[in-house]
């Protein structure tokens, strides 16, 4: 029994009209319309904010009410910037299991219509209470995690940063439901505001609206999901073992390595987490591509060029893509499936990969997400 | 007056000291803790200066990663810059730490 990816669904993300509602809708009814409008076993809603920013809460009929198709079970998943790929994991363990035949996996986010404060306030209770007290955000935690890591590997990193933000922009400027459609050079972006020294705008996803869905079904579908794997770590950067790393990737990673009998040279695609431009030095590093403060050497090579030996974020990443914090871990997995099935369209790889890693961060690396996928046989 | 010790939480079992307090210890779970101190000086590992600073912080915001004795590490707010490597004090306020040289 394999647990197979039937079907997928994706809006636009960026500044949007609709409500979170529609979005998820809108992506759950393309996966419905590609995978045939039966009754759903279970249907998982992934979200972080969609209470204290989306303003809906009791996501599942909400949703079911919208798709207008029968709806057994559902819950919410939820693990912050992550929800998405929290979301994939319950579907996929409940058709694993035989819980469910048909699992609809849908994850989305309304964002821009909330004032700035409002928003950097809710992002933030994904940290360590002692560090909001201390007036942390992301950007800012994420920038002293940058500057350990150049203290440790060098201060190259940071124009490793600059390249790295503007390849994947460049990915993005292919992929028509990106919001950033148009490239920037690396000069851009180490020109571009400071944010929190070392990080510069450019170097940072910005807010997004979008919602992305995944059709899981038991033996049916041209994409395998092969392995699972999550990692859990102390929430306050303050209490990590290692600064330059996070180790909730290295768990996850090593578990869906293992869960998927595979190993880091079978990958030909990798979508990784990139809300900031230094975490794609250091997922590099910890899902195994490289060893570690080799991020930006291996990059430099262009091993993650699309014609590369590894693919990376051809959907442009969390950067290029814009960031529905609850999506966005979703996001990278449908596009993993899709360049697996032949079906990625303008962001299409020349080479079409039998085998793909999607990885999703929530909070500041305390809960770390991994998906294998692979391309199925025939149907079973 | 300055302080000059910062009081932290020690582990029994793995001998880990910590801030702020806590129920069990971060590192193993255990909950045989007893209290003790910390010189309140270390160094810097990391600082920042957030353009976009929470609600309720007024620019310039200075974020401090800072290294006390025992490994015992503290996010704190700065009224300066401090470059990484350099020495600073620390002390409480409310909730969080301040970092001063």
């Amino acid at each position: 029994m394999t647990v197979r990816v039937a079907a997928t669904g994706i809006t636009p993300f960026g500044k949007r009209s609709e409500g979170l509602l529609d979005l998820l809708d809108a992506a759950g009814s393309e996966a419905l319309a590609g995978g045939g409008r039966r009754p759903i076993d279970l249907l998982v809603v992934g979200s972080m904010l969609a209470g204290s920013v989306g303003g809906v809460e009791n996501l599942v009929p909400q949703l079911a009410d919208r798709l207008g198709v029968d709806v057994a079970q559902g819950v919410r998943a939820d693990a912050g910037s992550a929800s998405g790929a929290a979301a994939f994991h319950v579907g996929a363990w409940a058709v694993q299991s035989g819980r469910a035949q048909r699992a609809l996996v849908v994850a989305g986010e309304k964002m821009t219509s909330a004032a700035t404060p409002m928003l950097s306030e809710a992002l933030a209770r994904s940290l360590a209470p002692s560090e909001v007290a201390t007036g942390a955000t992301m950007p800012g935690l994420a920038a002293l995690v940058a500057q350990r890591y150049a203290a440790r590997f060098g201060e190259e990193a940071v124009a490793a940063c600059d390249a790295i933000a503007a390849a994947f922009r460049t990915n993005a400027s292919r992929n028509p439901n990106a919001q950033f459609r148009s490239a920037v050079s690396p000069a851009d972006v180490a020109a571009s505001r400071p944010v929190a020294p070392p990080l510069r705008l450019l170097h940072c996803a910005a807010n997004a609206d979008g919602a992305v869905a995944a059709l899981l079904e038991r033996d049916r579908g041209p994409v395998t999901v092969e392995g699972l794997g999550q990692g859990v770590d102390a929430i306050a950067l303050a209490d990590r073992l290692d600064l330059t790393g996070f180790r909730a990737t290295r768990l996850a990673a090593q578990r869906a390595y293992e869960a998927a009998r595979t190993t880091r040279k079978s990958l030909r695609v990798a979508e990784i987490h990139d809300a900031f431009a230094p975490f794609a030095l250091i997922d590099l590093e910890d899902l195994g591509f490289c060893g570690p403060g080799e991020g930006p050497a291996y990059f430099a090579s262009g091993a993650g060029a699309s014609d590369g030996v590894l693919p990376l974020n051809p959907s442009g990443g969390v950067l290029g893509r814009g960031h529905p914090v609850g999506a966005s871990g979703l996001a990278g997995i449908v596009e993993v499936c899709r360049q697996i099935a032949g079906e990625a369209g303008p962001t299409a790889l020349p080479g079409r990969p039998n085998l793909g890693l999607a990885q999703s961060i929530g909070g500041l690396g305390s809960h770390v997400i991994v998906t294998i996928l692979g391309a199925a046989e025939a149907d079973g | 007056m300055t302080e000059t010790r910062v009081d932290v939480l020690r582990c029994g079992a793995c001998h880990v000291a910590f801030v702020p307090p806590r129920s069990r210890c971060p590192r193993c779970g255990s909950a045989e803790l007893t209290e003790g101190t910390v010189p309140a000086h270390g160094e810097v590992l990391a600082a920042t200066e957030l353009a976009f600073p929470p609600p309720g912080f007024p620019a310039p915001h200075r974020l401090v990663l800072v290294e006390l004795e025992e490994g015992v590490r503290v996010l704190a707010t700065s009224p300066a810059a401090h470059a990484r490597g350099s020495a600073v004090h620390v002390t409480r306020e409310g909730a969080t730490f301040r970092a001063t040289s």
